[in-house]
């Protein structure tokens, strides 16, 4: 149902950098993927055509059998409200409520007069609420965004994207923004949750001992391109050195560790 | 730590554009020039400022005020600050679809962006009086044409102001809620609003000082308020009444834009 | 999918948020009467009838003109912009000259007392109270009609805001170049030379030219009240209703004043 299909996706960007240089992949429902690669490589614009933040120049995304880069107008909404996204730089309305915060994200569901108005159905306001206590802090529901730390941030972004009820999460460098111990514990309630749900997950993350850590799955990309494919165990430290062109050894950079 | 995202290489800091480059010799001379010209063909000289200051300055002698004149004032004062009250809700009111519309990141596509820019430039190089003076005759003497002068005048300045505010919020929501499937609308309601609510109210209070100060003039060419009472005053050379006016609004005026500079200093 | 619970579970909003709810609640309530209120006290509204006539006879004509201008008009209307952009120049630049002193008078940080500073902001603060088209109408009572009332009023307007701009820059300014100035023996007119005029002048002249803009505006309506310029054309054209050419007077208005402020706005970007 909501397994997702890269098919030959190539992306152009305006002024004609190739960010995308033809991706195939398969990743079957409720699989947690974790895609690593060098800044610039194309993780970010590859999680993007899955809800067609970017379009892509060729090629077909497809959640299930419908296709996401066809759809547009009302069509598009309604794919994007099945779909999750936390972003490195959590994206919250900081001056608004958290509880406002999470509310947008069952945005894409409510009646249009309701979503304008911001009239949500007690149900929904339910949701919310117990979207926060998934993510632990249901205590924070009234306070304000920006009074809250980076993990607890983050946390808001995940429950926002699980009011969405999604099939799909989609988490562009989650934990970039966090310090390494807010790092594991945000990428462990993710995990549980998208176990739990089973939510197909694709992450991109910038440190390899994360990434083996927590992945079902690895992908590395390099380029515009997909240089590895493979479980945590297949990821040795030669493969990782492949993907990033350089030793990591001692690369604190790459291995995340303190 | 993670590297961030980043696109090139910085180059070597932009030469500093300074006002030095435009405080020239060169443009001293110009704004001379400019201003012989201007002296010259307005007839404009010391002698005549100085006759014009000391006619003005005797003249306010005779403003001494006559306090029996209050309660002529005191309707057209009501419907001074009725007008602007008024013209300052309309405007808001149909001003900010046009916000959204002429701002990059809350327009429906460049072409409506354009549109509504230009509409925009226009409205707004219209003065409130020369609204006032056109909008008399078509929509009859009183407070009508006032009111509709001053929505027009609040439009233009409210949302010149506010998508500038628009332009400058966090990216980062929108993305947020476009990708969680919302619409235009509802962006805009819950990542636009919450980030500029408190700059538009206050825009909104400083549009209404000025409107307070326009609604004074604009009876002058017969658009209502307070105005009209000025041109009696003065075509039966009650100038004592007419100093009773100025008084009170000065009053009035400085009373309204304390109060909104008080509430706008509490907003930010 | 995740549990679903009973919407019972809602916890209850804080008392801090529903005062905040209520207090948000209560202010447009009050907006909403205000305005519900003023507009039906609104007196005399027109009948229906007298606005469409109304606009039969003085809206469409305009409209009219708009697409199809008097170019009879143009010549007479073109001089007296002109004459209208030279009455701002001269009015922008007596406040200019004028508020250039008062706004160290009025700064607090510079004469170190506020002695000072207080009455120079006390009378600034009046100065700006009134708009410049009541200075206007006073003096054309006072001296005639003509430009030169017009002149006067936008200058003393203009002071009023530039002294206060002005002073808020003086006081927003850096110590540090005077401080250094003064620690290699300089005294107050080399402070205030090589310190002091240097770090205000872009902001100066950056305000000067919004002011510009602002008293075109102002220069294009003072002829209603008798101050001349466009405006004094314009009354006239008004008077008898010959809508065709107040259409073409107001082209020649909007497109100048659109000119200049895309120069000016262009300009003031570059300066600060
Ligand atoms: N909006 C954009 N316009 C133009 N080029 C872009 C844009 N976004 C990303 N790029 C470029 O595309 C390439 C891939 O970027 P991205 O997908 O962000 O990589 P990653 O997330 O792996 O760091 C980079 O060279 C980047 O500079
Ligand atoms: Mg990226």
């Amino acid at each position: 149902m909501s397994h997702i299909t890269f098919a030959n996706v190539e992306v152009t960007y305006p002024g004609g950098l190739k960010a995308l240089k033809g991706v195939d992949l398969e990743i079957p429902q409720g699989q947690f993927v974790v895609i690593v690669g060098l800044s610039g490589a194309g993780k970010s614009t590859l999680i993007r055509t899955v809800n067609s933040l970017v379009v892509p120049s060729a090629g077909d995304v497809r959640i299930g059998d419908r296709s996401v880069t066809r759809a547009r107008g009302g069509e598009l909404r309604r794919l994007r409200s099945d779909i999750g996204m936390i972003f490195q730089t959590f994206n919250l309305v900081k001056r608004s409520s958290v509880l406002r915060n999470v509310l947008a994200g069952r945005l894409g569901a409510v009646q249009p007069l309701r979503g304008v108005l911001g009239l949500f159905p007690k149900a929904d306001v339910a949701f919310a609420h117990e979207c926060l206590r998934r993510v632990g802090i249901p205590e924070k529901a009234f306070a304000r965004a920006d009074a809250l730390s980076g993990g607890q941030q983050q946390r808001v972004g995940i429950a926002r994207a699980l009011a969405q009820r999604p099939s799909v999460m989609l988490a562009d460098e989650p934990v970039a923004s966090l310090d390494p111990p807010t790092s594991h514990a945000v990428m462990r309630d993710l995990k549980r949750i998208a176990r739990e749900d089973g939510i197909t997950t694709i992450v991109n993350l910038h440190f390899i001992d994360m990434a083996r850590e927590y992945a079902d799955r690895i992908v590395g990309m390099r380029d515009g391109l997909i240089v590895f494919d493979g479980t945590a165990d297949d990821a040795t430290d030669q493969v990782f050195e492949d993907i990033y062109g350089r030793p990591i050894d001692e690369d604190r950079d790459i291995r995340g560790r303190t | 730590m993670a590297v961030p995202d980043r696109g090139v290489v910085q180059g070597p800091p932009a030469r500093p554009v300074t006002a030095t480059r435009f405080l020239n010799w060169g443009t001293w001379g110009a704004i001379a020039v400019l201003f012989a010209v201007s002296v010259q063909q307005t007839g404009f000289n010391l002698e005549v400022v100085g006759q014009g200051m000391g006619d003005f300055l005797r003249f306010f002698g005779r403003l001494a005020p006559d306090w029996r004149a209050l309660p002529q004032i005191w309707g057209p004062l009501v419907e001074t600050l009725q007008i602007a009250w008024l013209g300052t809700v309309f405007g808001t009111i149909l001003g900010l679809p046009l916000i959204f519309l002429a701002s990059f990141n809350t327009t429906i596509n460049p072409p409506v962006m354009f549109v509504a820019r230009s509409i925009l430039t226009v409205m707004r190089s219209i003065p409130d009086l020369l609204y006032a003076a056109i909008l008399a005759p078509i929509l009859m003497i009183g407070p009508l044409p006032g009111v509709a002068a001053l929505t027009l005048f609040t439009m233009a300045v409210l949302a010149k102001l506010a998508s500038e505010a628009v332009e400058s919020i966090d990216p980062g929501p929108l993305e947020a809620l476009r990708a969680a499937g919302a619409g235009r609308n509802r962006m805009i309601v819950f990542a636009v609003l919450p980030q500029i609510g408190a700059t538009l109210t206050s825009f909104i209070l400083y549009v209404f000082e000025i409107n307070v100060r326009a609604s004074v003039i604009i009876g002058l060419v017969g658009a209502g308020g307070i105005g009209n009472l000025i041109n009696r005053y003065l075509s039966f050379f009650d100038y004592s009444g007419l100093g009773t006016l100025l008084i009170v609004v000065f009053g009035v005026v400085l009373a309204i834009d304390q109060l909104s500079v008080w509430l706008r200093s509490r907003l930010i | 999918m995740s549990i679903k619970r009973p919407a019972d579970t809602i916890p209850a909003t804080p008392p801090s948020v529903r005062r905040g709810n209520v207090f948000i609640g209560g202010a447009a309530l009050l907006v909403l009467a205000l305005t519900i209120f003023f507009l039906v006290t609104l007196d005399p509204l027109p009948t229906w009838a007298r606005l469409q006539s109304g606009f039969e006879r003085s809206g469409l004509p305009l409209l009219r003109g708009f697409v199809n201008p008097n170019w009879d008009v143009f010549p007479l209307a073109r001089n007296a912009m002109i004459e209208t952009v030279f009455m701002a120049v001269i009015g922008t630049t007596i406040g200019a000259v004028l508020a250039f002193p008062m706004a160290f008078l009025a700064a607090n940080n510079l004469l170190g007392s506020r002695l000072l500073a207080f009455p120079g902001k006390t009378f600034l603060v009046g100065i700006r109270t009134f708009p410049e088209i009541l200075f206007a109408i006073i003096l054309v009572a006072a001296t005639g009609p003509g430009p030169i009332a017009g002149i006067l009023a936008m200058g003393i307007n203009s002071v009023g805001f530039l002294g206060k701009v002005f002073s808020d820059v003086v006081e927003g300014i850096d110590a540090g170049p005077s401080e250094a100035i003064r620690a290699a023996g300089g005294n107050g007119l080399h402070v205030f030379f090589y310190s002091v005029v240097p770090q205000v002048l872009p902001e100066f002249a950056s305000y000067v030219l919004y002011r510009f803009e602002i008293n075109l505006r102002a220069a294009s309506v003072l002829g209603l009240v008798g101050a001349g310029g466009i405006g004094a054309v314009l009354i006239q054209r008004l008077q008898f209703r010959r809508w065709t050419e107040i259409s073409m007077i107001m082209i020649v208005i909007v497109v100048v004043i659109i000119v200049v402020d895309t120069l000016s706005s262009r300009v003031r970007r570059r300066l600060v």
